[in-house]
């Protein structure tokens, strides 16, 4: 190939001119240039290497169905491997390089491959590495896991960079009344009618510019028509998006589109993301996505030099670059006669090699006044070259077949086997093109149960003013689909050619061996699709994944077609009934970045604060995740880490005060007059005659008797209580009770909304609780002992006018208080509590030395309530009322339920009290160390009160019976085995006189 | 009595970020702080008389239908639900546990207003609402999620009327100042 840039002619801006790199070498290039035009233009050949036999490979297409030069595109941390050079936009400063070689992709040292090509077939590496004899025979694939890694790095393609991606990505929601998908002559016209017809249109075009084909054609051609139509189109107000590829079409129509934002700019603005993923939800949709031009398989197909006739064309017309001197064009259909008779007009020796033996007047007219030499029933053999092309063999029909007819001296193969429309998003819908063998292709059915029209040449129409009529009737079709009474216009049928395709998938003549290649990215030649039939790969899914035919990036565009029909020759069947392949999302790669958009680091999921979060801060906490919030872990002093920390505030909550944000736990208002009704049904124990001013400790089981949660509920007038739920479960505790009353019990009047958010709640737990209270309520006279009795319930006001409520439960065991006061009051309310705590020598508290206290006193928590434990379990059984039904009542029944041997909650701590142990260690037997064990540890502590470690946990038949037993604790993956006494849960004040004080 | 304070606050900076065109953002986003909202809700039976009651209460001539918005010469009140209204007041009508329930809940929401010419284009980076003028015209309400979170977006003569859950205002702020940026952004 020995390409030369054009003086004149092209779409490119010669004003313009654009610096940029090819594996460190500098180059120019012209603003509307490709990566690939320009490079063609710079008369680089070889910009890759292939996948298995390090082939050289060159420019192959002008779109995205490019399977030759995959290129590295960026250094560093913006190093985006893969990338194909036909599609990349050149912009000043962009850096290039190689990929899949060493020391470059003109000279590469794993070409040696290439000498053994015949026999890394399909399947080689598998058959040849794994269960090798005679070490492995019958062992299967332990040598293969080494053998793997060695085998992995001398195939594949480029590398992604390791360091952390510096760019964003966005996430956008779209809607319109027709999404058309495309924007060539059928596109445009498409979208033009149905926006004239005051439809709000979306027009998405993967190309930087509107037009598809036209692109293509002469500038002096096609360009007035296409800039009218964009006038047109602008005017009629359609949304355009260009360098957005429609990727995939999912259910309901809802399309999926990625919009290359600053792919085409060297240093963009930080605030733009780089890629945009947008999900569009049209009423209707077009696909005027076009055709994509077929290659013939013949011998050395994947040559630097051999390209789709299309190609050739866009180089041309589109980029201003003569691609070759002396160019073979060979065809089995008419699309070809143009480009040949265009070539030959901008200089080149083109001969064109005509598979057909009949050609009609016109075409013949088209190539006849250039001086292109036509060769009927004529097509390509073997190409001679090894990094170019340096000569074509031919070969001329026979009655066998094909037979060798001398060769082509040339530098340049343009070939068309003929155009599959692309069919892949109506793929995506699960709906299967059919087979029209006139136009060798497939097409779409003829009804499609979808929001969806497909036209133009994606429905088979070659013909650039059939297409625009094509375009046309769809969307009068949209329109009537619409309610729109247009009348309606026959849209011209498949074809358009004078003379029938002849169809040609292979060249092959008797005797020759050939390396043809069918799926160049992925190196499957023809001979791997016969020997998968040989060896029982028949079926096109098996077949694809044996060979990994069409799996490659461009996910089958190139070699399906071939593929099929080589199958259905080995088959001696027909292409329709050997099968067709399901093309599934995306249509072109998709960056992972654009998946993720914005949901990335600490926003990778959202994050829940509480309203005292800055206030926590402010006073030394230290955060932990707790689900979705960020709650206090501990709050360290000048010297302390977590360890000293929260023990140190379990002993001063225990011996004084301490305050704890609590507003994680979930809260609900159960509303109406059957709220009362309501919860006597969901909690196991009775809430019928709860009085006003009190609240009640209540567990909820599920409708198979397992616990699903627990927490205090508060009745505040007749109709109206506050439910509390724990932090883990507030979701789902909502969900449910709302599931409870839309479905089971619509006849309950009875409201229930969540109001985690409205109440920010604060523990004041110790024994100078109370005290601390008295000196925050503007009313004392509300605090007493017999006035606010324990599981009391008041509604108030504190100093500073802050409306409040506050219940006297207590989750730490010590005389406490739950404090709750509308949101946007919470740092008021920690300040008024810490002015008076701090003095008594209080402390504020966090998670960990909640989690201590509440082990010490036996309280469950979500640890221990995980889906598989009953209310008997946790020795909770005295709450379930045996009086009346509630959800869970039948079901924990269950004989298997109700064994006395299932495990039940107890205490834990170690023989050796010096001793630590760990919470998911297992308990077992001391003489039976093994297996499931008898039980299981669910949490550990340091008790400051007890003054050594202890732990709850579950184990067979309860802490009476393992009593004077010595338990092993296994932990085999961490510590080891340590002994440890099985104990009642409630290690701390068992009477509950402190709290009740 | 004490001051409110916004789930925004300490994290508010107020002026002109990104992209802007001619110093004009395309983009502008305010904490519109000291919520007064109230839910009330009613039976199935019920919902002719407790709708009667709350556009007396909001002083309009009817009750929202579902997904619109009235704003009354005393209040204005957003249709959330089938049988839950939210009225923009201090206080809430006095109703009947029979009748229907009223309820509180002005401290549970973050409103974020916003304008600008992209403001649409901008909610639309963050939640599936159709936001054409024929599909959400201004008296409109939602309800939808905005990474994952429920929220409620009503449109007003003002401009976007957001109610984000308190908790998770500040984290989903910190994204929409993130991602306006792209279309200039104003904090006001």
């Amino acid at each position: 190939m020995s390409a030369k840039r054009l003086l004149h002619g092209g779409r490119i801006d010669r004003e313009q001119p654009l610096r940029f790199s090819w594996d460190g070498g500098n180059m120019t290039g012209y603003a509307g240039d490709s990566l690939a035009s320009a490079l063609m233009a710079n008369g680089e050949t070889v910009l890759g290497r292939s996948f298995k036999y390090h082939r050289p490979r060159g420019i192959m297409s002008a779109g995205v169905e490019e399977s030759g030069a995959m290129v590295t595109v960026g250094e560093g941390n913006r190093r985006d491997p893969n990338v194909k050079a036909a599609t990349q936009e050149l912009y000043n400063g962009l850096v290039a390089t190689g990929q899949n070689a060493w020391p470059n992709v003109r000279f590469d040292v794993g070409a040696v491959n290439s000498l053994f090509g015949r026999f890394f077939s399909a399947g080689f590496y598998y058959k040849t590495f794994m269960g090798l004899p005679p070490f492995e025979w019958g062992k299967g694939t332990g040598l293969w896991m080494q053998y793997e890694k060695i085998i992995r790095k001398a195939a594949g393609m480029g590398v992604a960079s390791r360091e952390d991606d510096p760019d964003v990505y966005d996430h956008a929601h779209g809607y319109c009344d027709l999404l058309v998908v495309g924007s060539g002559p059928t596109g445009l016209s498409a979208a033009l009618t149905a926006a004239k017809a005051g439809l709000d249109v979306l027009l998405v075009e993967q190309n930087s510019e509107l037009g598809g084909d036209l692109l293509n054609q002469p500038v002096n051609q096609s360009e007035k028509q296409r800039l009218n139509f964009v006038s047109k189109l602008e005017k009629a107000g359609v949304r355009i998006m260009t360098r957005t590829t429609a990727f995939g079409l999912y259910d309901n129509g809802v399309a999926g589109l990625l919009e290359r934002v600053t792919d085409h700019l060297l240093s963009p603005d930080r605030h733009l993301p780089r890629h945009r993923f947008w999900t569009i939800r049209p009423r209707q949709t077009i696909l005027a996505c076009g055709a994509l031009e077929r290659t013939v398989a013949f011998g050395n197909n994947d040559r630097p030099g051999v390209m789709t006739a299309a190609a050739g064309r866009a180089y041309l017309n589109r980029y201003g670059v003569l691609p070759g001197q002396k160019i073979v064009v060979a065809t089995n259909n008419d699309s070809a006669y143009v480009v040949a008779a265009e070539l030959a007009e901008a200089g080149a020796e083109v001969s064109l090699l005509e598979a057909r033996s009949e050609i009609s007047e016109s075409a013949m007219a088209l190539v006849g006044n250039n001086g292109v030499n036509l060769h009927t029933r004529s097509a390509p053999l073997h190409v001679r070259g090894s990094g170019s092309v340096n000569a074509l063999d031919v070969a001329v029909e026979s009655n066998s077949g094909w037979s060798a007819h001398g060769a082509e001296p040339c530098d340049l193969v343009l070939v068309s086997g003929g155009w599959s429309p692309v069919v892949h998003l109506m793929s995506h819908r699960g709906i299967r093109p059919e087979w029209n063998a006139e136009q060798a292709c497939f097409v779409a059915p003829a009804n499609i149960e979808e929001p969806m029209y497909i036209a133009g040449s994606a429905a088979a129409v070659w013909n650039t003013d059939d297409c625009m009529k094509s375009g046309e009737s769809a969307a009068l079709k949209v329109l009537k689909a619409l309610g729109s009474k247009a009348r309606q216009k026959k849209a011209p049928v498949a074809g358009g050619w004078d003379t029938p395709i002849k169809p040609l998938y292979e060249v092959k003549v008797p005797g020759r061996y050939l390396k043809s290649f069918v799926d160049p990215q992925h190196d499957v030649t023809c001979d791997d699709v016969r020997l998968a039939h040989r060896e029982g790969f028949v079926s096109v899914e098996h077949l694809k994944r044996y060979t990994t035919l069409g799996m490659a990036t461009d996910g089958g565009k190139v070699g399906n077609i071939i593929g099929l029909a080589l199958m259905a020759d080995a088959q001696g069947k027909d292409i329709p009934e050997v099968g067709t392949t399901t093309f599934r999302p995306p249509y072109t790669p998709v960056s992972i970045g654009a998946l993720k958009g914005r949901n990335v680091d600490e926003h990778f999921r959202p994050l829940r604060r509480t309203p005292m979060h800055t206030w926590n801060l402010e006073h030394g906490a230290t955060m932990t995740m707790a689900g979705l919030w960020h709650r206090p872990w501990y709050f360290a002093r000048q010297g302390e880490g977590i360890s000293e920390a929260y023990v140190r505030e379990t002993e001063t909550t225990r011996r004084t005060v301490g305050l704890c944000d609590v507003t994680s736990l979930g809260k609900i208002a159960i509303q109406g007059p059957d709220a009362t009704e309501f919860l006597n049904r969901i909690y196991t124990n009775p809430f019928a005659k709860l009085p006003i001013g009190k609240a009640r400790y209540g567990i909820m089981l599920r409708d198979d008797g397992i616990v699903m949660d627990d927490g205090t509920t508060w009745r505040l007038s007749e109709a109206d209580y506050f439910m509390t739920t724990t932090t883990a479960h507030a979701g789902k505790v909502m969900v449910w009770l709302e599931e409870l009353l839309q479905t089971r019990w619509q006849d309950l009047r009875v409201h229930v909304t969540s109001v985690s958010e409205q109440w920010a709640g604060s523990a004041v737990a110790g024994p100078k609780s109370r005290e601390v209270l008295e000196a925050c309520v503007e009313d004392a006279a509300v605090m007493p002992n017999d006035v606010f009795p324990f599981m009391g319930v008041i509604e108030t006001t504190l100093k500073g006018g802050i409306p409040c409520r506050i219940a006297r439960i207590s989750f730490s065991g010590e005389m406490a208080f739950e404090v709750y006061v509308p949101s946007d009051y919470a740092s008021a309310l920690m300040e008024l509590l810490w002015a008076v705590a701090e003095p008594l020598d209080g402390c504020l508290y966090g998670l960990e030395a909640l989690g201590a206290m509440r082990i010490e006193k036996g309280h469950v928590t979500g640890a221990e309530l995980d889906g598989r434990v009953t209310i008997d379990d946790a020795g909770l059984g005295k709450m379930a009322s045996p009086n009346k039904s509630f959800i869970g009542s039948a079901m924990r029944n269950r004989p298997e339920l109700m064994r006395e041997d299932r495990p039940r909650l107890v205490g834990i701590k170690p023989k050796n009290t010096s001793q630590t142990f760990n919470a998911g260690a297992i308990l077992c037997a001391q003489d039976k160390v093994s297996g499931l064990g008898e039980g299981w540890i669910t949490a550990v502590t340091h008790s400051p009160a007890l003054g050594h470690w202890i732990g709850l946990g579950f184990i067979s038949s309860g802490h009476e019976a393992w009593e004077g037993k010595t338990v092993i604790a296994a932990d085999p993956v961490r510590k080891g085995n340590i002994e440890v006494e099985i104990i009642s849960p409630h290690m701390y004040d068992p009477s509950g006189e402190k709290m009740y004080g | 009595m004490v001051d409110r304070i916004s789930a925004l606050a300490g994290y508010y900076r107020t002026g002109k970020f990104g992209i802007l065109d001619n110093d004009t953002a395309g983009v502008i986003l305010e904490d519109i702080r000291g919520l007064d909202l109230h839910q009330i809700a009613c039976w199935p039976d019920t919902l002719d008389a407790v709708g009667k009651l709350v556009a007396k209460s909001a002083g309009c001539k009817d009750a929202p239908t579902p997904g619109k918005v009235e704003v009354g010469k005393k209040a204005s009140v957003i249709r959330v639900e089938p049988l839950k209204w939210w009225i923009l007041a201090a206080e809430a009508p006095e109703i009947d546990p029979e009748q229907g329930s009223t309820l509180d809940i002005s401290h549970s929401r973050t409103r974020v207003r916003i304008t600008g010419s992209n403001a649409a284009e901008f909610l639309n980076r963050h939640m599936p609402l159709d936001l054409r003028e024929e599909s959400f015209p201004v008296g409109s309400a939602g309800s939808t999620a905005i990474h994952h979170v429920g929220v409620t977006l009503w449109r007003s003569e003002q401009g976007y009327e957001l109610f984000i859950p308190r908790g998770f205002a500040l984290s989903l702020w910190e994204g929409f100042v993130e991602s306006a940026t792209q279309f200039g952004l104003e904090v006001v």
